[in-house]
């Protein structure tokens, strides 16, 4: 199968590898055989290439459906995923917005337990930094919120 | 994206501290944020202070009732409609939270105020507020459900509309009888999309069967599906199993739980996608592994638990099973596995793709080896052997055990063992890149060398994440065995403080995996 990324780069990868994204799956099942590149105008080369690793790596793993999400805990990240998932924000981000667009639920889950866990336990104010966020309350909204919320700070 | 975000929140939805923190980030992280944190409030362990939260959205006559009772929260406005976002509701945690709450006001309170007065102003105030419902836990005990929120519930037939997942329990005594089958006929009138059916039917009354049976009639996907129940009930009972026949598309997983034997039971042979089948303490469980026998080709996953496991009974289902059984328990709690030779040249024959493997009791034999040897791919792995040859011939079969665990091993649960499982020599020579170990040790005896052992695999690998270890103790006639988490604190700080550094020592509910 024939892919070509945002910068017009092409990539040559197994169906199988394909076919773990939904989005390419239906594509090839409605275009059959065929030799042409399929475009995808929303992804770069190089988070495509970390995805088709990815893909690659869990090629043999029973397919995920839209409903198995009953036990969404953030641990329990594999060795090669956690290491997968040792990227720069940006890159990490990219990977979450190219997950949902090719609509690969386990990439997906996987990214955004990474993102998860990098807020756990953290404070409002650690969460800010981590992720670069400016305050927009006002004193009194922010105590407001508090407040009503209070009840979570017995830990 | 805000269903990204939402994807991400909701990785933090059993972390109420991280959700509060996330709502003080920023007006956006806000109300992002609190809709998870209020998803499903009465699970959280904290004390259920936020149950005055809902208060200021309660009718003018609600608020009048407690009021009255002295309970003098002035109802401020609150920032959000908290009880809109509520999506998963266990009526009997609500029940707990709700007297939690009233011991917590007890000095506030003028006069007596029931619990049910507030868990059902509760239950009608979600219902009201616009919440959508996806996961309901109805037990059915002595809670008095009052007429006002049937009333509700019929002019809110969205509350009900959404829901994936209901469990129902049904105890023997039943207080409010009348109540608890109109619920059920709400519940069969106002669902089409539940695809999790847990039913614990303990009751004898015929009305209530047949509104169970109409849950099941209504759906239009119903995937699981688990029956609990009591032996000797009622013949009417089994139009619940016959109800089946109207999801032998769709389901795919089921799980039979100390049920009599009855022919309706044989709708299952229809059931041409079921994968995942559970049969636990059955009666007559050998007449239901014959349905199976007779219909099902793509079990994945098999579990058998029963006081005495007749290998025989089992063979045919794998067989058929064969490349596709991925999942496999054979618990067989209070004797040996009868015939064990044929089940495990069976597994060895015929079912190589298994990953999860928990067998109880077998000999540990040259034939058990060969099995584990053949598995490749397994990842979980719990055995329960009992010592058939001497102190010596037990050792070398360990060490030979250790030696032939795949490199796809993640998790090994000797815990269950009984006797000594020479835990020591096992880890010496274990290659496997083992995550989670689960074993028994004999603190008089055994303690120091199996310690030893553990830390140096630790060293030695570095693979291993966390060890619960339990403690059997040796008697002249009679062996005990206790978690350690529930024995001994002093032990338990013993070996944490030994193991320091080298791996986490975890209670046993957080490190045990189920089939």
């Amino acid at each position: 199968v024939k892919l070509t990324s945002s910068e017009g780069t092409e990539f040559i990868i197994d169906r199988k590898v394909a076919e773990k994204s939904v989005l390419l799956k239906n594509m090839l099942e409605d275009v059959g055989e065929s030799d042409m590149a399929i475009p995808l105008p929303n992804v770069t080369g190089p988070i495509l290439n970390k995805v088709i690793d990815y893909c690659t790596h869990h090629r043999d793993d029973p397919f995920v459906s839209q409903e198995d999400d009953s036990k969404k805990v953030s641990d329990d990240i594999d060795d090669w995923d956690a290491e997968f998932c040792k990227v720069d924000q940006g890159t990490l981000f990219e990977l979450i917005l190219s997950a949902n667009y090719l609509d690969i639920k386990p990439l997906l889950d996987l990214t955004c337990k990474t993102v998860a866990n990098m807020i756990k336990g953290k404070t409002p104010d650690e969460i800010r930094k981590t992720f670069n966020i400016t305050n927009d309350f006002t004193p009194e909204e922010e105590e407001h919120v508090r407040k009503e919320n209070e009840w979570c700070e017995e830990r | 994206m805000p269903e990204l975000m939402e994807n991400i929140l909701n990785h933090l939805s059993n972390e109420s501290y991280s959700l509060y923190s996330c709502a003080l980030v920023s007006r956006h992280w806000c109300k992002m944020s609190i809709p998870t944190l209020w998803r499903d409030p009465f699970s959280f362990n904290q004390k259920p202070m936020f149950i005055s939260r809902y208060f200021s959205f309660l009718s003018d006559d609600d608020k009048f009732i407690l009021n009255e009772c002295g309970i003098t929260v002035d109802f401020p406005n609150t920032l959000f409609n908290y009880a809109k976002f509520l999506k998963v509701l266990d009526l009997s945690l609500l029940d707990d939270k709700v007297q939690e709450w009233i011991d917590s006001q007890i000095i506030n309170l003028q006069k007596h105020i029931s619990k049910y007065d507030i868990f059902n102003l509760l239950f009608k105030l979600f219902i009201e507020s616009g919440a959508i419902l996806t996961k309901l836990d109805v037990h059915l005990t002595d809670v008095i459900i009052e007429s006002e929120v049937f009333y509700s519930l019929g002019r809110n037939n969205l509350f009900f509309s959404r829901l994936q997942d209901i469990s129902v329990e049904v105890a023997t005594e039943l207080f409010g009888i009348g109540e608890a089958i109109t619920l059920l006929r709400i519940l069969a009138r106002n669902t089409t999309k539940i695809n999790t059916l847990k039913l614990n039917i303990l009751n004898n009354e015929s009305l209530m069967y047949r509104a169970v049976a109409n849950i099941i009639k209504s759906q239009n996907q119903l995937k699981r599906f688990d029956l609990i129940c009591e032996t000797e009930l009622h013949k009417e009972f089994y139009c619940i199993v016959s109800a089946l026949e109207s999801q032998r598309k769709s389901l795919q997983e089921i799980k039979i739980w100390n049920c009599d034997y009855s022919a309706e039971f044989e709708v299952l042979m229809k059931c041409e996608n079921l994968k995942v089948v559970r049969i636990i303490d059955c009666f007559e469980e050998k007449k239901l592994l014959n349905i199976l026998n007779t219909s099902l080709y793509n079990i994945n996953t098999l579990e058998i638990s029963s006081y005495a496991i007749n290998a025989p009974d089992i063979m045919q289902i794998l067989e058929r099973s064969g490349l596709l059984l991925q999942r496999l328990k054979v618990y067989s709690e209070d004797h040996e596995i009868c015939s064990q030779s044929i089940l495990l040249d069976t597994l060895i024959t015929f079912c190589p793709n298994i990953m999860y493997l928990y067998i109880s009791y077998v000999k540990f034999s040259s034939q058990l080896l060969k099995l584990i040897n053949c598995l490749q791919k397994l990842q979980f792995l719990t055995l329960v052997w009992i010592n058939d040859g001497s102190e010596e011939e037990m050792k070398e079969r360990v060490m030979q055990l250790a030696k032939l665990l795949p490199q796809s091993l993640q998790y090994l649960n000797l815990g269950d063992i009984w006797v000594n499982s020479h835990i020591d020599i096992l880890l010496n020579h274990c290659e496997a890149p083992l995550k989670k170990l689960l074993f028994s040790i004999n603190y008089d005896n055994d303690y120091e060398k199996t310690i030893d052992a553990l830390i140096r695999f630790c060293i030695r690998k570095k693979s291993l994440n966390d060890v619960n270890v339990s403690r059997y103790v040796n008697k002249t006639t009679y062996v005990f065995r206790f978690r350690i988490s529930s024995v001994s604190n002093t032990n338990w700080k013993r070996v944490q403080k030994d193991l320091e550094g080298f791996v986490n020592l975890v209670p046993y509910e957080s490190i045990v995996v189920d089939c």
